[in-house]
């Protein structure tokens, strides 16, 4: 052992980041994510249920659980994409609940934030069909029961959450694991918004050059690679560190969107458009940031 | 417990005897004078000790932890050199001044220096017995190195060297200089330079220190003027000097310096943090320099994790983490001299005023910006 942590995921964790890494390039492709994000049916569930991943938080027949780094691996591989299907929710939902990892479909939960009043939080994907919302979450007990339905939130335009479901009740270790769990796909965005500017500069042109010749845009998506590698450190702090992941996790989530600016100003008027879909991005990681608010207050 | 906000971490040696015997070395050994009144040491008993020390590391195998047996070193990995210098400097051990030979020129033998070179040199410094210097940077090539004009005249078994050598690290203190210089004037623009090896006690070496605005005097101005060098201490090919000396500053821009870098960092956060507790009004801001602090930490692990699975994100990681550390201590040291602390006034302007030299030397932050920006993420030239 050391003075220096390793840092990098286990074997399991490496193998499931990049099958899912694989799953969400093949079914997203070059898309805009204006295109798909409203498209339960991208993915079926049937066929992430089949490769078995969304049981990958739990000890199975003598394997090993994957570890929080691992999640936040796979996490950060989600965030690229942000398909719009309750994965990641699903794993976080069947490692902390008995009910859940016995629920045979995908399953949500209930999320604390500071701007919803107390007692009610949101649902991610809570309309999506076959879901179950479990109720615990760490506490060993808890059941999955049907969501009621209800409008969705504005803010996180892939993530789908109603509003009015009562929070799901979150042991300290379930909730500091959901919030790194979220930091790292905020991560996983701001990483994708980089190579999205990275490649805009390299084929927009402006006085006779691409925009990306110039310092100031060099200097511009440079602050922005300092912040996603920043980020992608603190997550992997947050998901080493027992003692309070919580402050790494929201220094995360706030380099995240600092790049996510930069990126919106080198895509220059085109960035400010609906359609060119990187408030998606930009939506989740404050989406993320309230989320981690949340759970760190959480009672 | 007080209420400070100090970032305890991980910290299990158990199992590592290298490094438990390091800091069993390290207590006994660190100069009493040094650890507890530094700041009432002259410059010369200051000096003193740093040499001592250098000699003392050469004594005790502490040297060259990561450099291949046979030429003096411990045979060890880069994570354990970082890992020493890490602990080394939290045990506040004194920086000698062999780490600019350490750090860049032994591993520049290494790699590309001939055996000769390497069996002449390394062993000395290696014992802490040679202090070396870099001769790269001249008034009129600072950013822009493949400007300089250091001329090295051929002549019968060597070259004679004349021109003006600037910023020069350890100068005072050096026996030895490596140095770029033109030995082929018609050539083409890095095509034109070579790496020769300098005797600094050889006729013709002029030092003058240059006075930092924080008062020190780390950095020098080097004249030579027909300095002889023999044809054996030219490094590499001939007029290939350009390549041994990219090759060599990729080599180091990161891992050991960033390790003694984390480590005063957090030094200086730690004073801050324990003298302004009673200040709520720069809570805020203190938190989020913690924070920034115990990143390049995590950062400085994650770059080694790269570095021994050989990773192709390795470049990226690496490319951020200099601009990391060097911005960060500007900041702290900008909230500690802001902070106003009556007792370490003299302290953090000392650490403020020399902090505006790490953006700049080393590659400066546009530098390095750019190069990033064209390296690592493929924009244009």
């Amino acid at each position: 052992m050391n003075a220096l942590n390793t840092t990098t995921p286990t074997e399991i964790g490496e193998l499931a980041t990049e099958a899912i890494s694989d799953i969400l390039r093949r079914a997203t492709g070059t898309s805009n994510i204006c295109h798909y994000a409203d498209d339960f049916s991208l993915v079926p569930w049937a066929s992430l249920a089949d490769s078995g991943w969304d049981h990958i938080g739990i000890a199975e027949e003598g394997e090993e659980a994957a570890t929080l780094r691992d999640l936040a691996a796979m996490a950060q591989a989600w965030g690229e994409r942000l398909l719009p299907s309750p994965f990641m929710e699903t794993v976080i939902a069947r490692r902390h609940s008995p009910a859940a990892a016995k629920w045979d479909g995908p399953v949500t939960f209930t999320l604390p934030s500071p701007s919803l009043g107390t007692g009610t939080g949101y649902t991610p994907f809570a309309g999506f069909e076959g879901i179950g919302r479990v109720t615990e979450l760490g506490t060993g007990s808890g059941a999955v029961v049907l969501p009621s339905g209800g409008p969705t939130d504005g803010l996180d335009l892939a993530l789908h959450a109603s509003t009015t479901e009562p929070v799901t009740v979150f042991s300290p270790e379930a909730a500091r694991e959901t919030a790194v769990v979220y930091a790292a796909t905020a991560v996983g965005s701001a990483s994708r918004l980089l190579r999205m500017g990275i490649d805009y500069a390299s084929e927009r042109e402006q006085f006779g050059a691409a925009i990306g010749s110039f310092q100031a845009v060099k200097h511009h998506l440079t602050n922005a690679l300092l912040a996603v590698e920043q980020a992608e450190t603190a997550v992997i702090w947050a998901s080493l560190d027992d003692d309070d992941p919580f402050r790494p996790a929201l220094f995360a989530i706030d380099q995240t969107i600092s790049a996510a600016e930069i990126v919106t100003q080198v895509f220059g008027g085109i960035g400010f458009t609906w359609e060119l879909g990187l408030h998606y991005y930009l939506r989740h990681m404050l989406f993320a940031r309230e989320i981690v608010v949340g759970l760190e207050k959480n009672p | 417990m007080s209420d400070t906000l100090a970032i305890q971490y991980a910290d299990d040696l158990s199992g590592d005897a290298f490094l438990e015997e390091a800091r069993e070395w390290l207590k006994a050994n660190v100069p009493q004078r040094w650890r507890e009144s530094r700041g009432a040491l002259s410059h010369a008993e200051s000096d003193a000790i740093r040499r001592e020390w250098d000699r003392q590391l050469g004594r005790s195998g502490y040297t060259g932890i990561s450099f291949p047996k046979e030429y003096g070193g411990q045979g060890m990995t880069l994570r354990d050199d970082v890992i020493f210098h890490l602990i080394a400097a939290e045990a506040q051990a004194p920086d000698g001044f062999t780490r600019v030979g350490k750090t860049l020129l032994a591993p520049m033998l290494i790699t590309q220096g001939s055996e000769e070179q390497r069996r002449k040199y390394l062993p000395a410094l290696m014992s802490g017995e040679e202090v070396w210097c870099q001769g790269f940077s001249e008034p009129n090539a600072g950013s822009d190195l493949a400007n300089l004009t250091t001329r090295a005249r051929k002549v019968d078994g060597g070259y004679l060297v004349k021109g003006r050598k600037t910023w020069t690290t350890f100068a005072q203190h050096a026996s030895r200089c490596f140095l770029l210089a033109v030995t082929d004037p018609n050539a083409a623009r890095y095509r034109n330079m070579s790496m020769l090896l300098v005797d600094m006690s050889a006729p013709g070496v002029h030092v003058t220190d240059i006075r930092q605005i924080s008062g020190a005097t780390h950095f020098a101005e080097v004249q030579f003027d027909d300095v002889f060098v023999p044809e054996d201490d030219l490094v590499g090919e001939k007029n290939r000097g350009w390549h041994v000396a990219m090759k060599l500053l990729e080599n180091e821009r990161g891992g050991v310096e960033s390790a003694a870098r984390y480590v005063e960092i957090r030094a200086d956060m730690d004073l801050l943090l324990t003298s302004c507790a009673d200040r709520p009004e720069l809570r805020t801001e203190l938190t989020a320099l913690d924070i920034r602090t115990e990143i390049v930490r995590w950062h400085l692990a994650k770059v080694l994790d790269l570095i021994e699975s050989d990773s192709p994100r390795l470049g990226q990681a690496v490319s951020v983490l200099k601009l990391l550390w060097s911005e960060l201590w500007q900041d702290v040291t900008r909230a500690g001299v802001t902070a106003m602390v009556p007792d370490d006034r003299e302290h953090w302007l000392y650490q403020f005023l020399e902090s505006k030299a790490v953006t700049i030397y080393g590659g400066s932050s546009e530098i390095l910006r750019n190069v990033a920006s064209e390296r690592v993420l493929g924009l244009p030239r």
